[in-house]
């Protein structure tokens, strides 16, 4: 006789007793349901099904070579595995280390063109320094009572004499 | 002769740099680590190349390996995590699923030969029911692929998929459950 409720707790063991997993107590319900629930029996048929179907994956063989191949691999470590590892570092790090390069080149470029143009005073947008400093000094003696150029710097020359 | 010897024997021979138990050990459980992988990936060279790295392990781990559980669920374990691996890496290069070409389904010239007594058509058919079941595998999440091939065939108890997988019993009886539920919707409309 069907009893959704008591099928569907019985369906939930379901994997495991097809596995012979379960407890035996709960192995023998599960059985015992199965003499009496035509739905039951057939849900589990068609898990059954299902897993027969399984049988029909390939199975595959390995070579005659695999064990040489093996063999191989163990007594050339250095050989197999340092240049691939360093490819792979490589590979990796292409476009960081190409950015670095050029940053480094660009830097010492720069450096260099930068010590001959100070050598030879070729800066082309630099002001003379000194030249600055008196201006900046000359501009402070506007606020002299006779700043330079001026008339009454002249009159100042002439009194002075 | 060999299968008298204990695979966990063989790996103390090993570690004392016994190659002839290396190759017994390698002749013993090659094909089973071979299948496992190319269930589990689905990639007849791939799975060629990850078993040749089990064993490199195997031979590399020999000096350290302690006999606390059976050897088979051991050299599972390490094969898992390899596939688990591989799947990663192939996620991050996103080639993997383009990869799965008509090579995956291709036989050697000797296997073709060996396999060549049954007509041309019933090997057709054998391949895309193969193929089938295979892409069905692959759809499965990682985990419940691993654990449902462990189970069915391999024939694994729930205790030593957990130890393989690295969970629970009850989450190895939750994994094949799901597994199975949706292998059951995936085949609904397979015939055999």
């Amino acid at each position: 006789m069907r009893n959704p409720m008591k099928c569907s707790k019985i369906q939930k063991k379901f994997s495991a007793y097809q596995d012979k997993e379960l407890k035996p107590q709960e192995q023998e319900e599960v059985r015992s349901h199965l003499l009496n629930c035509e739905a039951c029996r057939e849900e589990f048929a068609e898990l059954e099904r299902v897993w027969q179907t399984l049988e029909g994956l390939e199975e595959i063989h390995p070579d005659p070579w695999f064990y040489r191949q093996i063999v191989r691999k163990i007594r050339e470590p250095r050989e197999q595995g340092l240049l691939p590892t360093l490819q792979h570092v490589f590979r990796l790090s292409r476009a960081p280390v190409a950015v670095s390069i050029i940053l480094i080149i660009g830097i010492l470029a720069g450096t260099y063109v930068g010590s001959i143009l100070a050598r030879f005073d070729l800066f082309p947008f630099q002001s003379n320094p000194v030249s600055d400093s008196s201006g900046v000094l000359a501009s402070m003696r506007v606020f002299d009572p006779a700043p330079p150029g001026t008339l009454a710097e002249g009159y100042y020359r002439m009194v002075s004499y | 002769m060999d299968k008298e010897i204990p695979s966990e024997d063989l790996m103390a021979r090993i570690a004392e740099g016994d190659d002839s138990a290396f190759g017994i050990l390698v002749h013993r459980h090659r094909t089973s680590v071979l299948n496992l992988i190319y269930r589990f990936i689905g990639d007849r060279t791939q799975a060629k190349d990850l078993a040749q790295e089990v064993f490199l392990k195997v031979w590399q781990s020999a000096q350290n390996y302690e006999p606390k559980a059976k050897f088979t669920t051991w050299i599972y374990r390490i094969t898992a995590n390899l596939c688990f691996n591989e799947l990663k890496s192939a996620r991050r290069k996103k080639w993997y699923s383009f990869n799965r070409s008509d090579e995956d389904g291709e036989h050697t010239f000797e296997e073709t030969l060996a396999d060549s007594t049954p007509s041309a058509e019933t090997i057709l058919l054998e391949k895309e029911r193969s193929r089938q079941i295979s892409d069905a595998l692959q759809s499965l999440p990682e985990n419940q692929r691993m654990a449902l091939i462990l189970k069915r065939y391999d024939d694994l108890s729930y205790h030593e998929i957990a130890q393989i997988i690295g969970c629970s019993v009850s989450a190895v009886e939750s994994l094949l459950f799901r597994a199975k539920r949706a292998l059951q919707e995936k085949l609904k409309n397979f015939e055999k």
